[in-house]
């Protein structure tokens, strides 16, 4: 237990110490600013004594030195010098002390030291200066160097003199008010620190002062110091001094501004018409400002101030007269004032006041003028006489009179509101149009009136187209300062005994509009060689300008220019169109851009093309209107447009498509033409050929048939009769002679067909006859035909003919058992016999008219052709050759002579194809009438 | 009641007796400037025209403060004007030369300055403070104590040699130390009656003494205003 309590005891303590140590912790928190406050005067009051011992330590902060000054403002530019007082604390001594701007090491050049414990440091501030001033001490080599102590540098630059202060005080109510605004020039460098602004004021009676802004202030003298001294300045000051502006001394009447005068009258006065009588009142009374005024007037809308001379007005008035005004003119007035002696600064000018002159009769002539209009009657013009009002009309112009040559005075009243008649521009006024012949001369005079009187005269001779006096030698135009500027060259005129004086007195410019034909003219003296158009010209549009020298009112011959004011790009581009295209080639056609929307002259036209996606331009000149594109791909899709160009840009037409073609013109007749001469040459040869080789052909077709003229048979006389008769029964069962001419194969058999039914009794009284002409078909119409109409001659003649030969056939007779066809492999060979009757056969001296018949015959013959297409000559050839076929087959069918006519076969005479008995195709008779055998 | 009656409490802050102290510095200031006042060099005609133009524009001023004041008045106003008032120095310029009138301008200016004053103060008890005749009152002592100072410099600069004694002329002005409302009343317009006659006096005086002082100068500009 002894043990235990001493070690109780000493628990106690130490919680007990504990315990104290944590409530005087609280308190002196609690305590805090005071008690620091306190700590901090004792240490820097003491310093010494603290630090020197202990050091400073601040809760966890423990500070072993200090910077003099504490957080300066420096001026850049100049040097700063800063102390670093090293505590005990410290442990350090002055040389190991360096000084840091930021992290960069002051040179130790620049360090001085004062004490053992004291350096100091001076540096250059610059901008670029760091704001942290550090004082430190060297670490040993294993620790890092420690901060004493830092100060946070404030720069900027000291005040700078304001310059420029100027003060005013401006009217308020019936008095001057007592505000005093004050306005300078501050400084131009930046305002780094705060800067403050004050404004002083100083009178004899007292001194004012209020804060300002930067460049203005004002102060209130509660009242105005009329007729006293003050003194002005302004006082600027930050953290790097004070500076002051110049002193004002001024007057203060110098300060005052006043109002405008007030209640601005005009009156205009009856019978004075070029002046006005202004009046007005005094803004201020005159025990305040004694004042002096100006006055300044122009015409309603023209701007263009005339001010009254200053000594006219410097005397205290209220009323003032205008003078050498215009008469009826409207005129606008203002009134302003100052301080009689120039003090202070005039006010503002007063409101505008208006008023009109009175009228006066005009002073000027009426600017006469004439426009010559081509006449449809020949040797004659017509003469459109025109004016302007008077340049100083004095008033409205209520009508003009006019006199031409030696008539009367006329009178032509004008009815124009006074708007127009006052406004700046002068109107245009048509008077007459009358027509002028080429051969007279004529003098024109005009004046104008209105309500107060008459203007001067005006003349002007319109001379005899022959005898007009010469033009201007040149002339040109250009532009300027946005105006158009005409140029020429005066006349060269000499003394001849022409009626006009040949000195040019004035020159008349005329410009009409080529869109809308206004015009309107101006005159120039005579020694003018360059004038600007006076008119109120629109861009883009075209003018057509004159130039008349007048020679003492004779009108000269114009010169005509063409002019813009300012060109522009066409409107719209050219109309185009296609007007041909060929294979390798296509025309272009292009109307020209109406005057009016050229909006300038034109330069030239590039045609652009394009195709395949490739374009290609021409430039072709301005006074082409059609161009053929050459070179051009053949059945191709081409786009075209053209552009027309000014000096200021360019317009295109619209695009415009089409395709060449695939070939040119006449190529494709070319080649039918060629083509069917080919063939017609063809043709030609061949039937050449033909006719050269006729006969071999036709011996080839036609091989030769004995001529039965030729045969001695055709020299038999007919004296056998009964002989004849007798075998004529008996031989034509048995025999049957054909005679078959080439042509008449066919024929013979139509002929058939027509002739059947009249010859059926023919056939049926003749059956029995046969012969060489008559039994067989083909020689059937020599006997066939004797008793048609048509050939009965022939039928007559041959019914002469006797039978030569017969032939034999094995069938059955007259038809009645048809032969089989001639087959190859038939059986049966017919048999031929030569007939040994001396009966002449055809002759052809007893047919005279043989070859028209064999004409009329061959004819049909064609005419039966398959499709009746016989104007082919080949086809017909063709066409022959398969008729001849077909009829040889019908011929094998019913004439087997046909095929065999040489060998003399025997006929199959009534057999119908088919091998059934048919009707007798010749000479049969027929018991069931007739029918068609070919 | 208040102005001229007013009590003088002793438990007065710390912070008004330093603001008192501070405008007694100030008008001490005031008028030691006043009394060695640094008069531009001016000439005779430039320092006259300017005093007399500002002569008349304080008569004009009091003629209008004299109707005000009679208009603010209310009842019995044109009996108040009436009254005598011996308090009220003689508005009369004495003097034989040009440097005697010229002072007895001057002390003329100084004396009505303490008596404008106090008729300020007493309207101000008077009449509501946006009343217009406060002031005009305060521009009549405004503009008195410039005129006054002008005819000091005129003073100086026509009569460099003679000093301007610091007691007026004719002697200091007593002021009644209380008065009712209608001895305030009577004291006022009287007050602003003499002082319209002294203006119209020291016009009268200024153009003689230019006549006389400035003769030979040139005042061709100046004539008209006269």
């Amino acid at each position: 237990m002894s043990c235990l309590l001493p070690l109780i005891c000493c628990a106690l303590m130490i919680v007990s110490f504990v315990l104290t140590l944590v409530i005087c912790f609280q308190i002196t928190m609690k305590t805090t600013t005071y008690g620091l406050f306190r700590l901090c005067k004792i240490h820097h009051a003491f310093p010494s004594s603290i630090d020197l011992m202990h050091g400073f330590s601040l809760g966890s902060i423990t500070t072993y030195g200090t910077i003099i000054p504490q957080s300066p403002s420096v001026e850049i530019g100049k040097e700063f010098t800063a102390t670093c007082v090293l505590y005990t604390a410290a442990k350090a001594t002055a040389e190991d002390i360096y000084w840091k701007l930021k992290n960069v090491t002051v040179p130790k050049e620049q360090y001085t030291k004062i004490n053992d414990s004291a350096v100091s440091v001076t540096i250059t501030i610059t901008n670029e200066t760091a704001n942290w001033l550090l004082c430190e001490k060297k670490g040993s080599p294993l620790n890092r160097n420690q901060v004493i102590h830092g100060i946070l540098l404030t720069k900027g630059y000291p005040p700078e003199k304001p310059v420029n202060l100027s003060c005013m005080a401006v009217q308020s109510g019936q008095k001057i008010s007592s505000n005093v605004t004050c306005t300078w020039q501050p400084g131009t460098r930046d305002e780094i620190l705060k800067t403050t602004y004050t404004l002083f004021g100083s009178l004899i009676v007292s001194n004012k002062s209020s804060k300002a802004h930067r460049s203005s202030g004002y102060i209130d003298f509660g009242t105005f110091p009329s007729f006293m001294q003050l003194a002005m300045w302004v006082e600027v000051e930050n953290k790097l001094g004070k500076v002051r502006s110049d002193i004002l001394d001024i007057y203060a009447a110098d300060l005052v501004k006043t109002n405008p005068p007030s209640d601005v009258n005009i009156l205009s006065e009856n019978n004075f018409s070029r002046t006005l009588l202004v009046s007005w009142k005094h803004p201020i009374h005159v025990t305040y400002v004694t004042l002096k005024y100006n006055i300044r007037f122009c015409t309603v809308g023209s701007g263009d101030w005339t001010e009254v001379p200053p000594n006219d007005t410097e005397s205290y008035k209220e009323s003032f007269r205008l003078q050498y005004l215009k008469p009826d003119t409207e005129y606008v007035v203002q009134v302003r004032c100052i301080h009689h002696m120039g003090y202070g600064y005039w006010s503002d000018w007063s409101a505008n006041s208006t008023a009109r002159t009175p009228e006066d009769k005009p002073t000027s002539k009426p600017d006469l003028w004439r426009v010559i209009i081509p006449s449809q009657v020949k040797s004659e013009r017509r003469v459109q006489v025109m004016c302007k009002d008077p340049v100083e009309s004095n008033g409205r112009i209520q009508g003009y009179s006019i006199k031409i040559q030696d008539g009367n005075w006329e009178t032509v009243a004008v009815n124009d509101s006074d708007l127009d008649s006052r406004s700046q521009e002068r109107k245009i006024i048509p008077l007459y149009q009358i027509p002028w012949s080429d051969k007279r001369r004529g003098l024109i005079e005009l004046k104008a009136w209105n309500s107060v009187g008459e203007s001067p005269q005006a003349s002007l001779v319109i001379p005899k187209l022959t005898q007009e006096p010469p033009s201007v030698e040149w002339l040109s135009w250009f532009t300027q300062q946005g105006r158009l500027w005409v140029k020429w060259q005066p006349p060269n005129v000499t003394a001849t005994g022409e009626p006009y004086r040949s000195e040019v007195t004035e020159y008349i410019l005329e410009w009409v509009s080529v869109s809308d034909g206004a015009m309107d003219w101006q005159r120039e003296r005579r020694h003018t060689r360059t004038a600007a158009i006076k008119g109120n010209l629109q861009k883009f549009n075209r003018y057509n300008i004159s130039v008349y020298p007048m020679y003492s009112g004779w009108t000269g011959k114009p010169l005509t220019i063409a002019a813009f004011l300012e060109q522009g790009a066409p409107l719209e581009g050219p109309s185009v169109k296609v007007r041909r295209t060929g294979k390798n080639d296509a025309e272009l056609e292009w109307m020209e851009i109406p005057l009016d929307k050229q909006r300038g002259f034109i330069t030239n036209y590039t045609i652009f093309f394009i195709t395949g996606g490739k374009e290609h331009s021409i430039v072709v000149s301005t006074d082409t209107y059609s161009y053929t594109v050459k070179r051009m791909a053949s059945n191709s899709k081409y786009v075209v447009r053209v552009m027309a160009s000014t000096v200021q840009g360019s317009t295109n037409s619209s695009d415009l498509s089409f395709n060449t073609l695939m070939y040119a013109p006449g190529q494709i007749e070319a080649i039918v033409v060629a083509v069917c001469i080919s063939f017609l040459f063809s043709v030609v040869l061949t039937m050449l050929f033909c006719i050269y080789k006729m006969d071999s052909i036709k011996k080839k077709i036609w091989p030769p048939v004995p001529d039965p003229s030729n045969s001695t048979i055709a020299k038999w006389s007919p004296d056998f009769t009964s002989k004849a008769d007798i075998p004529k029964e008996s031989a034509l069962g048995d025999v049957s002679i054909v005679e078959v001419d080439v042509f008449d194969r066919k024929s013979l058999c139509e002929e058939d067909k027509a002739g059947l039914p009249l010859k059926k009794d023919k056939y049926l009284s003749e059956e029995h006859s046969s012969g060489i002409g008559g039994s067989s078909c083909l020689s059937s119409p020599h006997q066939s035909v004797s008793d048609s109409d048509e050939g009965g001659d022939e039928g007559q003649t041959t019914a002469s003919t006797v039978q030569y030969s017969s032939v034999v056939a094995s069938c059955g007779y007259k038809g009645q058992t048809p032969c089989p066809l001639p087959q190859s492999g038939s059986s049966q060979t017919p048999s031929f016999t030569r007939s040994e009757s001396t009966q002449p056969l055809l002759d052809s001296e007893e047919h005279p008219e043989g070859p028209e018949s064999q004409r009329y015959l061959r004819n049909p013959y064609f005419g039966r052709l398959p499709g009746g297409n016989n104007g082919d000559s080949g086809d017909l050839e063709d066409l022959n050759q398969m008729e001849m076929k077909k009829q040889g087959l019908a011929l094998r069918r019913f004439c087997p002579l046909e095929e065999d006519f040489q060998q003399t076969t025997p006929t199959e005479e009534g057999q119908s194809p088919d091998g059934q008995p048919g009707p007798d195709p010749s000479y049969m008779p027929q018991l069931s009438g007739y029918r068609p055998q070919c | 009641m208040s102005g001229h009656v007013k009590n003088m409490y002793p438990q007065l802050s710390i912070s008004q007796a330093a603001s008192t102290l501070l405008s007694l510095l100030l008008v001490a200031a005031i008028d030691s400037m006043n009394a060695g006042i640094a008069c531009r060099n001016q000439q005779c005609e430039s320092h006259i025209q300017r005093s007399f133009k500002l002569t008349r524009l304080i008569h004009m001023e009091s003629v209008d403060l004299l109707k005000i004041y009679k208009a603010s008045q209310g009842d019995l106003s044109e009996l108040f004007c009436q009254m005598p008032n011996n308090i009220v120095p003689d508005p009369n310029i004495s003097g034989l030369d040009p440097s005697e009138r010229m002072l007895s301008i001057y002390s003329h200016c100084k004396a009505f300055l303490p008596h404008l004053k106090r008729v300020t103060e007493q309207q101000r008890d008077l009449q509501p403070p946006s009343s217009p005749l406060l002031n005009n009152l305060t521009t009549a002592q405004y503009r008195t104590s410039g005129l006054a100072n002008q005819i000091n410099c005129i003073y100086q600069t026509l009569f460099p040699n003679l000093p301007i004694p610091l007691e007026p002329v004719d002697g200091p002005t007593s002021i009644h130390p209380s008065q009712n409302v209608f001895q305030q009343k009577v004291y006022g317009c009287v007050v602003l009656k003499n002082f319209k006659e002294l203006l119209s006096q020291i016009r009268h005086e200024l153009r003689t003494i230019k006549n006389q002082m400035c003769k030979s100068r040139t005042f061709a500009y100046t004539n008209a205003l006269f």
